[in-house]
């Protein structure tokens, strides 16, 4: 019964050369690593730098957090934005040929109105049994949540939301993991950030969405509400290092008033950088990921073949 | 021996390279990209390693120490560790650019292969 699988055709080009060119970087590179510092050397000034002036400071107890949003803020002021640009960038890339309000949804709008037989043409005896037989399949599947759906319901291929133990699974599991993350990013003395914390909020949103399906997102996972909370993120992060500019006469210097150590508001401007990254990072990550799963192929229209004597 | 790591920073980087060099799947080509992002990652943390020492984090320091005691003493690189954080996001920002474009690419000349897609085509 079992068929040997046919041997993939993977397509190569220039494997000798690429080889030759692997190894001899892979030399270059292995003499370079050998011979730079070890375990036991001294750490650089740089790091001992932000250890030492982390407490004293910024009443900061997680020197990670006091370089990423405090000493080597304009290094994550930067790379923010390289995020943001990337961001825009495949919005930009994949965006739709009409203007649209959801990432979803929209192409399946017309649907029902398509299964529709013409009611000026009327339907024969077998489309009448066909479709019938289509809309009770459907009733099951199109409820207006997944948990309407009774269990062992027809047509699973339909099914927009997992069976009802991922679904209980994901109930217990999202609102614990959603704390998580916003706890991750308020208590910024100690290790986490708006970084870790903005990318456990989009896993709390895939985690909604492979279990349930479109629908419980919707409301959320919408272009205009997102790119408006990453715009202002953004401007959260260059108001926060704009008025150090301002205020205390260098960028991101902090003017925020500094709070006792081990507490939620010590470290000043560094808990409002993190603040704005987590906004930024978390719809960030979610405009990417939800614009690359409805990218739709109506850019460029179907091939037509051409007639011989037009060919080039 | 934390040479080891570096070492297997630059083997991974290295596998990385090969695929970009030799394969003509975008995707992979994506792949291998993301490869040697990691690699970099493996390297930055590796770097940061410090014999027998301890997370620098000046909450709760470990044999009695005081928070001023342990930010002078043996602890992990922190700017290093801020570094790999860096390069995650960016990381995960280039990847996203680049599988919309391989997205785009495939759709507009319907294969994958890069060799397929040097002609022009209006």
């Amino acid at each position: 019964m079992s068929r040997p699988e046919p041997a993939e055709e993977e397509p190569r080009r220039h494997t000798a050369a690429g080889l030759l060119l692997v190894l001899s970087f892979a030399a270059v590179l292995t003499a370079a690593l050998v011979g730079i510092p070890r375990e036991h050397a001294a750490l650089p000034p740089i790091a001992r730098y932000a250890l030492v002036t982390s407490l004293p400071k910024w009443r900061l107890t997680e020197p990670v957090n006091e370089v990423v949003y405090g000493t080597r803020g304009f290094d994550t002021f930067g790379e923010t934005f390289l995020l943001f640009a990337a961001v825009m960038s495949v919005i930009v890339i994949a965006r739709h040929r009409e203007s649209r309000h959801g990432y979803f949804g929209e192409q399946s709008a017309g649907l029902r109105e398509q299964a529709k037989a013409d009611p000026a043409e009327g339907a024969t005896a077998d489309e009448s049994a066909a479709r019938r037989a289509e809309r009770a399949e459907r009733a099951a599947a199109a409820s207006q949540t997944p948990d309407d759906t009774p269990l062992g319901a027809p047509a699973p291929e339909q099914a927009e939301a997992m069976t009802v133990v991922v679904r209980t699974a994901v109930r217990l599991v999202a609102p614990v993991l959603a704390v998580a993350g916003c706890y991750l990013a308020a208590w910024g003395y100690s290790p986490g950030g708006g970084f870790p914390g903005g990318a456990i909020m989009v896993g709390v949103l895939l985690l909604v969405y492979a279990a349930f399906g479109r629908l419980m997102i919707a409301r959320i996972v919408r272009p205009g509400l997102l790119e408006t909370l990453e715009v202002a993120g953004a401007a959260v992060i260059i108001g926060t290092e704009l008025l150090g500019l301002v205020l205390r006469g260098s960028f991101s210097a902090n003017w925020l008033p500094l709070a006792p150590p081990q507490t939620i508001r010590s470290g000043g401007i560094i808990q409002l950088f993190s603040a704005g990254e987590f906004v930024e990072v978390g719809t960030g990550l979610a405009i990417v990921i939800f614009s690359l799963l409805t990218m739709r192929h109506d850019w460029t229209p179907d091939e037509q073949p051409q007639p011989e004597e037009y060919r080039g | 021996m934390i040479v080891a790591n570096y070492l297997t920073a630059a083997a991974v980087f290295c596998a990385g390279l090969y695929t970009v060099l030799t394969r003509r799947n975008l995707i992979k080509i994506v792949m291998g990209l993301s490869l040697m992002e990691a690699a970099t990652y493996l390297l930055m943390v590796s770097l940061a390693y410090r014999a027998d020492s301890t997370a620098p984090v000046l909450l709760n320091p470990p044999r009695g120490q005081s928070p001023q005691q342990l930010a002078e003493g043996n602890v992990a690189d922190p700017v290093l560790q801020n570094f790999c954080l860096t390069a995650i996001v960016i990381g995960v920002a280039v990847t996203a650019v680049f599988l919309s474009v391989v997205v785009r690419i495939a759709q507009h000349y319907r294969t994958l292969d890069a060799d397929q897609v040097r002609e022009l085509r209006g």
